[in-house]
């Protein structure tokens, strides 16, 4: 269980020597209880605090980051088992799996679509994250050749698949600077594994047929000195995969077995359904998911859905107020009226991009809720906009009086009208339409 | 080390019944409990085989407001709803069929004896239990959702939709006829237990209500959705059992999506489908029992999954882990 302040002070040294940078040990303990700090920042802890308070102080899962450079990615340091009750912080890794079997040719088109395919949606490029390369082929140094033809094209994540420390090797030869995730170290081939891991600091995934049997992996590999673990639960279905990885992050929330306070890699290939498969890691703690190449259309359902349970259900996200730009607006552009939820400001903006007309975005700030649920929450009101008019003075910027405002507005009209003497048009509900609106109702 | 996860909660979700067989003083083939869970879906705490959730497939009786992609994928079968219920039935293989009385959507909708006929039609097309989604316009929901349950009188009807400030209609018509009905609230649990509060003093039992938290599009609102369900499904776990009823995602927006009108004409199908089955499948992880979809390509996809997730709970179980 995680100790209380109170608890931790008890075993520190009390010297309030402030040497771990904060005036007193009270202060340090409070850090260390909220995961603030690290242990080793004091230098003056006995043994037995050092082991009472090692395993019991630092983040119940483990913050683990995969390959180098700008994809690179970090997984596991999450504090919730439901994102309501916080937060989740880092999404999982999704990686397209090649064997190296496959011809150089069909593992460039793989590696070529990750590098380069891209969903943009609230403004943020939504991406697949590394490479999977299988050790399937008889000949170890095939395994090697894969992962060269990969870094031949792409910086990418990549995650190394196999069991036989020769293969490993060889392929570690050509990117282990690169920080991939090595893939699996099991009850045989660990003393091995564990040292290449170590000898290239990569971290290092570990398998188990069942919990017990990983505890005890995980124990020997990290007495063998690798730290950045990755659990591989091996699941039998989907619906497996949930209930282990579920008791996984409940136990290590809980830090009743330190062992497992790891992220979870999950290879999809067991799945008779790589939608449930998809869906399941996502929704229920995979840290890493391992996939056959998704069709486009489950590339970007997946990339979306990902974006949805990654967001902080506290604040959605949102844009600045203001008065922003399309083009180079003159003195006659219209003026569109909006709210600083990111994803309508997004939505409207793709549109009015396409209508080649410049113009102004007033984004009124509704504390980031959508038109609708601003509207039926009172949030929206002729109040607030009359004051953002002013406020980013609008009316300098142009030579007429008239604000365009959502479809969904409509109800305040009247009431902006009369609280701002602009004159008020009704564009149309959907965003979609509003080319064709601003080239029949458009006049300064 | 205990290979389960453990948990605190003692309640359970009430069960709801769907469709009426013959012995059960009705016309279907079949009829579904839905609910009954005592856990979330990881826990562990199933009986094989059961709380698979259902796929419904939504129909309508005027498709001038459908998706164009739908009436596309279907055909000129969407100018019938018995014949389209029937190809739900045989061809799409859902579980049941719910009918979108689209034609009261339109102002000035006045003829009344169509909705018997449509729902007799319906009900004499396919075996499947039915759904009925009525209007939304105060003025003529109480003669319509009337005209609904006395239609499917006996066949135990799932009637939808009441809301906080239009709920009578649909429960005067849900008791009168002992049908079963939606319970909608905007996202937010403290809604929707007010609302089954509300049903509860016009004296609907629990047994008759499905709790609909209202889904948004995935990409749309979705995230809050997800965990709506999953805030009310924990509640009921933990004993509120003004909260503890089956609950019902419908997407009804999902095929609207800048992604899916956006895509190339040759993968607007595809992107369509799995839009409809990845909020079905997240809405099935936290809990709903009843899932809708609109396109027919949806089906086939979503049952695969299901099968995939619900088939470990048995060899989870089987283990003993
Ligand atoms: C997600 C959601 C929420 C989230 C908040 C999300 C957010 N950040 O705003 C939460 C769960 C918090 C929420 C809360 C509430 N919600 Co709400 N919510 C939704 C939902 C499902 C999606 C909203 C969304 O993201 N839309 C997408 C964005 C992009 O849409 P948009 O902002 O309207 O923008 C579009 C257009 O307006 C247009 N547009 C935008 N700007 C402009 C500008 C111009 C000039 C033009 C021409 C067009 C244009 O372009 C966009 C694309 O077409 C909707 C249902 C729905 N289908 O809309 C219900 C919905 C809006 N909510 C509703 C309600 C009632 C509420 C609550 C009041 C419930 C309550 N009593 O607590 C609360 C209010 C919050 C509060 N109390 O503070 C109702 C509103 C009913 C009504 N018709 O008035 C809806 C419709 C659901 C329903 N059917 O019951 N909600
Ligand atoms: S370094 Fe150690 S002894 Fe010194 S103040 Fe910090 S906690 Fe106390």
């Amino acid at each position: 269980m995680a100790l209380k302040a109170l608890d931790i002070y008890k075993l520190l040294p009390k010297k309030n020597c402030k040497e771990c940078g904060v005036p007193t040990c009270l202060t340090f303990a409070m850090k260390l209880a909220s995961g603030k700090a690290e242990l080793d920042l004091c230098p003056y802890l006995d043994e037995t605090a050092r082991s009472v308070l090692g395993s019991s102080t630092r983040p119940p899962i483990r913050k683990v980051k995969v390959g180098v450079g700008e994809r690179s990615f970090t997984i596991g340091d999450e504090t919730v088992f439901y994102r309501h009750e916080k937060t989740f912080y880092h999404q999982p890794g999704i990686v397209f799996s090649i064997t190296d079997e496959m011809d150089d040719g069909s593992i460039r088109a793989v590696v070529g679509r990750v590098r380069d395919e891209k969903l943009t949606r609230v403004g943020a490029d939504l991406m697949i994250n590394g490479i999977a390369v299988e050790h399937t082929a008889a000949d170890p140094a095939a395994f090697g050749r894969a992962v060269a033809v990969i870094e031949e094209i792409a910086d990418l994540p990549e995650v190394l698949i196999t069991t036989d420390p020769v293969a490993l090797e060889a392929a570690l030869g050509q990117c282990g600077g690169f920080r991939p995730l090595i893939a699996s170290a099991t009850v045989e081939n660990y003393v091995a594994f564990a040292a290449l891991a170590k000898k290239f600091g990569c971290p290092l995934a570990v398998s188990a047929p069942d919990l017990s049997a990983m505890k005890d992996l995980v124990t020997k590999v990290i007495a063998a000195g690798v730290e950045n673990l990755v659990l591989d639960i091996v699941p039998a279905s989907p619906g497996a995969f949930i209930a282990t990885s579920s008791l996984v992050r409940q136990q290590s929330l809980a830090r009743s077995v330190p062992e497992l306070g790891y992220p979870v890699l999950y290879t999809t290939a067991t799945s008779s359904s790589p939608d449930a498969a998809i869906v399941a890691g996502i929704l229920k703690y995979a840290g890493v998911i391992v996939t056959a190449p998704l069709s486009k259309a489950e590339t970007y359902a997946a990339l979306t859905l990902r974006q949805n349970i990654y967001t902080d259900p506290q604040k959605p996200i949102q844009m600045n107020p203001g008065l922003y730009r399309i083009g180079s607006p003159g003195m006659d552009a219209p003026v569109l009226m909006t709210v600083n939820f990111s994803l309508t400001y997004f939505t409207l903006q793709g549109y009015l991009e396409g209508t080649r007309l410049p113009c102004f975005m007033l984004v009124v700030d509704t504390e980031g809720q959508s038109v609708l649920t601003a509207v039926a929450a009172g949030k929206l009101n002729e109040t607030l906009v009359r004051d953002s008019l002013k406020k980013f003075d609008v009316e300098s910027q142009v030579s007429h009086k008239k604000i365009i405002i959502p479809g969904y507005a409509s109800p305040l009209s009247g009431a902006i009208e009369d609280a701002t003497g602009w004159k008020v048009l009704v564009g149309p509900r959907d965003a979609a339409e509003i080319g064709e609106f601003l080239e029949k109702e458009w006049k300064a | 080390m205990t290979d389960t996860t453990s948990s605190e909660w003692e309640g359970a979700i009430g069960t709801v019944t769907l469709g009426a067989t013959a012995g059960e003083g009705g016309t279907r083939t079949v009829s579904y409990r839905i609910g009954g869970d005592q856990g979330l879906p990881y826990t562990g705490a199933f009986r094989p085989g059961e709380h698979q959730p259902l796929i419904v497939f939504e129909i309508c009786d005027d498709p001038s407001i459908w998706s164009p992609l739908v009436k596309n994928a279907v055909g000129d079968q969407v100018n019938d709803p018995g014949d389209w219920a029937a190809t739900v039935e045989k061809t799409y293989r859902a579980d049941m069929v719910r009918l979108v009385l689209t034609s009261t959507r339109r102002r000035g909708f006045e003829d009344f004896p169509s909705i018997n006929r449509t729902v007799e039609q319906v009900l004499s097309s396919t075996g499947l239990p039915l759904s009925i989604e009525g209007p939304s316009e105060p003025a003529i929901e109480s003669e319509v959702f009337q005209r609904c349950g006395e239609a499917g009188q006996g066949e135990r009807l799932l009637l939808g939709t009441a809301e906080a400030t239009r709920y009578r209609s649909v429960a005067a018509a849900a008791l009168t006829y002992h049908h079963a009905m939606i319970a909608q609230s905007p996202i937010d649990i403290n809604l929707a237990k007010q609302l089954n509060i509300l049903l509860r003093e016009v004296g609907v039992p629990a047994d008759q209500i499905v709790i609909d938290p209202y889904t948004g599009a995935l990409g749309y609102g979705f995230e809050y959705s997800y965990s709506a369900m999953e805030r009310i499904r924990f509640a009921a776990l933990k004993g509120d059992s003004d909260l503890a009823m089956p609950m019902i995602c419908a997407a009804g927006d999902t095929l609207n999506v800048k992604e899916i009108r956006d895509a190339p004409a040759d993968e607007q199908d595809q992107m369509a489908i799995r839009w409809e089955v990845y909020s079905s499948l997240a809405a099935a992880i936290a809990g709903a029992a009843v899932l809708c979809v609109r396109h027919p390509g949806s089906v086939p996809v979503l049952r695969q999954a299901l099968d995939a997730l619900w088939v470990s709970r048995q060899e989870v179980k089987a283990d003993g882990t």
